[in-house]
């Protein structure tokens, strides 16, 4: 069966040259990760372009030392004498670029500017200067930009966890499955970097869901049994669908092919949506995959908690990336999400929820730990009053 | 998507600037970048990711204009316009340049014509980007993510510094020329092989008139310059200085392999003489002889070395019907034509001359910017023609001087 999709991919794709779009500016047609990856190789100067060396220093500043060699270089590439080479280095110097008039700061738009750009650009921090009360905007972006550029240039402290040359990183955007009003317009998600030679579970595993870490059960009578199990331990199966085949977690015993509930209820009628595929996910990595950039697809866990996928991004890797394999997949954004917040204290971040609470004015309600122990029990730890007390992990706990 | 407002009108700005030096020398792009500080334009209290987004929305912007269907002088200024983007960016590490698959094949045309033209800054330049790991190779332009919306914005493309066309250049392009060529070719063969007579078709085949192909590549040739010379009409009602921007763009940007296959067809095509268009009579270029000994020298040497493919392209492109702002040249060649004996050299002393002559009508060499100054050596070597109008041309062309001399001294 899954070779079938495979070969129908490959006809498809008979003709593949570049990913081309499907819907312009929305998402491609149909390729192999892989593809992209091999087209690039072909072309490119391997050590040159995509090596994962810092450039050369004697590139950088062609003056220095090794400019002699560094000039022969050249003039090999450009076909051009030596010397010519020489003058190109002085001639195409960065100091060319720099006006060099007086010392300035680049924290200061200057007066005497011509550009469109600085005047917009002053008049909006003008206004942001003259308006802002709370920097809430300022501290959240701050902290995007931490998280964006933390794994940056990361080595690893060992070199067999160095991300191989030419290896292919994929930007993915997982989307939460919330259907909150205010987020019609904007759906939250996390941004992953994965490589593309890794697994499609080592992103399952990976991936943090609020859901994985709910505990079932009621505990109202013994709020101290610490839960051993989370869902994730205890509900395995999981699948990724991408472009007709889903792809199932199947490394344990106890894991259930959730997708088979959907292929049968394609397949019962027809119901136009053309033949499914299962595969297992521990087969396949994303230089494997067929798939739509810019295309939503799915990734489904605990039976129903469905999280859209979209892959927006295929690269190669670049020397300024976070090149420590076991880093990856990469978290690189996270959406901030409300938490919330004890009905008590309004303070700290619910973990209990109850139902049928005698001392609750509403129901459910939300209590933090201490809050639900000093109302709920006696100092003794004994259960006061009638209530079904739940467990809560709230979304924004990764926050 | 959302590039930051100003952008958009001071890259233009520049690369009009740019345009209007009709040069793609490095050092005249600096002098505008330095007189207009753009490195600037990353200056302000602004936070990082702020930082970030406007240097990956500059740098995306710029490489738009590095690509066709722009003329060749302003992918010149987009390539430097990009060198000095990254190199002056504020982010650390710096911003990539995202180029896909697509525009690589794209990217690799250029890099040869520009060997091939000698432009070595140019080529320089683009080599140091690849060295110092200035890009992220992506398989698609930018990221792709599904929008409920649908307002996508449409990507509008600057008409002044675009490569002119039209659909009767689309149509005939210098391929199917070749095609047809081919075909005939083949054609002839065909009925040379059935013919009674091998060495020639038998005369009950001659079904298509011999010179069938021929005429059709005239009217091809006609309707470009035509179409060039009305375009230049348009632009000289809206600009007394035309002149400047047809020039310098005028480089092709077909790959050179293709040139060897066009050989046959240029060739074809100019030896027939395409008198100048009736709206043109009125300009006809006046050819002062002055093909001495200097001048000829200097054609062959660094003239010849620096804009060869200038020569070249114009060739080209008179048979490839993709109009370029090169018309002058286009001009000289065709003008020159009754005169040419098919020696190459002449040829181009000729499309010299021509050219010289008209960028004397529009342009006033009066040194303003004397960055290069004549050491007084050069007096001996040029006394016989040292007037302005050989320094018009040493100045025109930007070739420097130094190497002349040694050129000459050689």
């Amino acid at each position: 069966m899954a070779a079938d999709a495979v070969s129908g991919c490959v006809s498809s794709s008979g003709s593949f040259r570049f990913p081309e779009y499907e819907i312009p500016e929305l998402n491609t047609q149909p390729f192999l990760v892989r593809a992209v990856g091999d087209l690039w190789k072909e072309r490119l100067l391997g050590a040159r372009d995509f090596s994962l060396e810092p450039p050369s220093p004697s590139s950088l500043d062609g003056a220095e030392a090794g400019a002699g060699e560094e000039d022969v270089a050249v003039a090999e590439d450009l076909g051009c004498s030596p010397e010519t080479a020489a003058e190109l280095s002085l001639v195409c110097g960065l100091d060319k670029l720099k006006y060099c008039e007086e010392e300035d700061d680049p924290e200061v738009i200057p007066e005497d500017t011509n550009l469109v750009t600085l005047g917009l650009r002053k008049r909006a921090l003008e206004r942001r200067e003259e308006t802002i009360t709370v920097d809430r905007i300022c501290r959240q972006e701050t902290f995007a930009y931490e998280m964006e550029s933390h794994a940056i240039g990361k080595k690893p402290s060992n070199p067999a966890n160095l991300v191989n040359e030419g290896e292919l990183i994929l930007t993915l955007n997982i989307f939460y499955p919330v259907i909150f009003s205010k987020h019609k317009e904007r759906k939250p998600y996390q941004t992953l970097l994965v490589l593309g030679s890794q697994k499609l579970t080592e992103l399952r595993d990976a991936f943090c869901c609020a859901s994985d870490l709910q505990i079932g059960g009621e505990f109202s009578n013994t709020p101290d049994q610490a839960p051993e199990h989370t869902s994730k331990d205890l509900y395995k199966s999981a699948f990724f669908y991408f472009e007709g085949t889903f792809y199932n977690d199947k490394r344990y015993p106890e894991c259930r092919d959730l997708s088979r509930t959907v292929i049968e209820w394609s397949e019962s009628h027809d119901r136009g949506y053309g033949k499914f595929q299962a595969a297992k996910m521990e087969d396949f990595t994303f230089n494997d995959l067929y798939i739509k950039l810019g295309f939503p697809y799915l990734y489904c866990h605990q039976g129903d908690c469905e999280h859209v996928v979209i892959i927006t991004d295929i690269r190669l890797v670049h020397h300024d990336d976070c090149l420590d394999r076991t880093l990856y997949p990469l978290l690189t954004k996270k959406h901030w999400l409300w938490t919330r917040k004890c009905f008590v204290c309004k303070m700290y971040t619910a973990r209990w929820v109850t139902n049928n609470d005698c001392f609750a004015p509403e129901d459910p309600c939300f209590f933090c730990d201490v809050c639900f122990r000093m109302l709920h029990y006696d100092s003794e730890g004994n259960k006061l009053g009638e209530f079904l007390a739940y467990p809560y992990v709230d979304p924004g706990t990764f926050n | 998507m959302g590039t930051p407002g100003g952008l958009h009108s001071d890259f233009e700005a520049l690369l009009t600037r740019f345009q209007e030096t009709d040069s793609v020398r490095f050092e005249d792009f600096t002098a505008l970048w330095r007189e207009m500080k753009f490195h600037t334009i990353f200056y302000g209290r602004t936070r990082h990711m702020e930082k970030n987004k406007f240097t990956k929305e500059a740098l995306a912007l710029a490489w738009k204009y590095f690509l066709p269907p722009y003329t060749f002088q302003i992918r010149v200024g987009a390539l430097y316009l990009m060198y000095g983007l990254y190199n002056t960016q504020l982010c650390q590490p710096k911003q990539k340049i995202r180029v896909c698959l697509k525009d690589w094949d794209e990217v690799m045309k250029f890099q040869q014509d520009l060997t091939n033209a000698q432009h070595y800054d140019a080529s320089y330049i683009l080599r140091k980007l690849r060295l110092d790991k200035a890009f992220h190779f992506t398989a698609m332009p930018k990221p792709l993510s599904y929008r409920m919306k649908k307002n996508i914005p449409r990507t509008e493309v600057t008409e002044e510094f675009k490569e002119p066309n039209d659909r009767v250049m689309k149509l005939v392009t210098a391929d199917t020329l070749e095609e047809i060529m081919n075909i005939h070719d083949h054609y002839q063969e065909m009925k040379q092989i059935i013919s009674a007579d091998k060495s020639q078709p038998d005369k009950a085949l001659s079904l298509i008139k011999d010179e069938f192909l021929v005429n059709v590549k005239n009217l091809v040739l006609e309707h470009k310059q035509w179409h060039e010379d009305k375009k230049k009409l348009l632009i000289k009602v809206k600009n007394e200085d035309d002149q400047r921007e047809k020039e310098g763009s005028s480089q092709e940007l077909e790959g050179s392999e293709r040139a060897g296959a066009l050989a046959k067809i240029k060739s074809k095509a100019y030896s027939i003489v395409t008198q100048a268009s009736k709206s043109r009579r009125h300009r006809q270029v006046k050819l002062e002889p002055l093909e001495s000994e200097f001048v000829k020298k200097l054609v062959k040497t660094s003239y010849n070395k620096r804009n060869k493919e200038k020569l070249e392209s114009g060739e080209e492109t008179s048979s490839q019907i993709k109009g370029s702002k090169q018309s002058i040249k286009k001009e000289a060649s065709c003008l020159s034509m009754p005169v040419i004996t098919k020696e190459e050299e002449e040829s181009e002393v000729f499309s010299e001359m021509g050219k010289v002559e008209v960028s004397k009508n529009s342009r006033n060499f009066n040194f303003r910017d004397s960055s290069t100054s004549f050491p007084e050596h050069y007096s001996d070597i040029l006394s016989p023609f040292c007037n302005t109008f050989t320094f018009s041309i040493l100045y025109y062309f930007s070739i420097n001087p130094f190497q002349i001399s040694c050129h000459l001294k050689e």
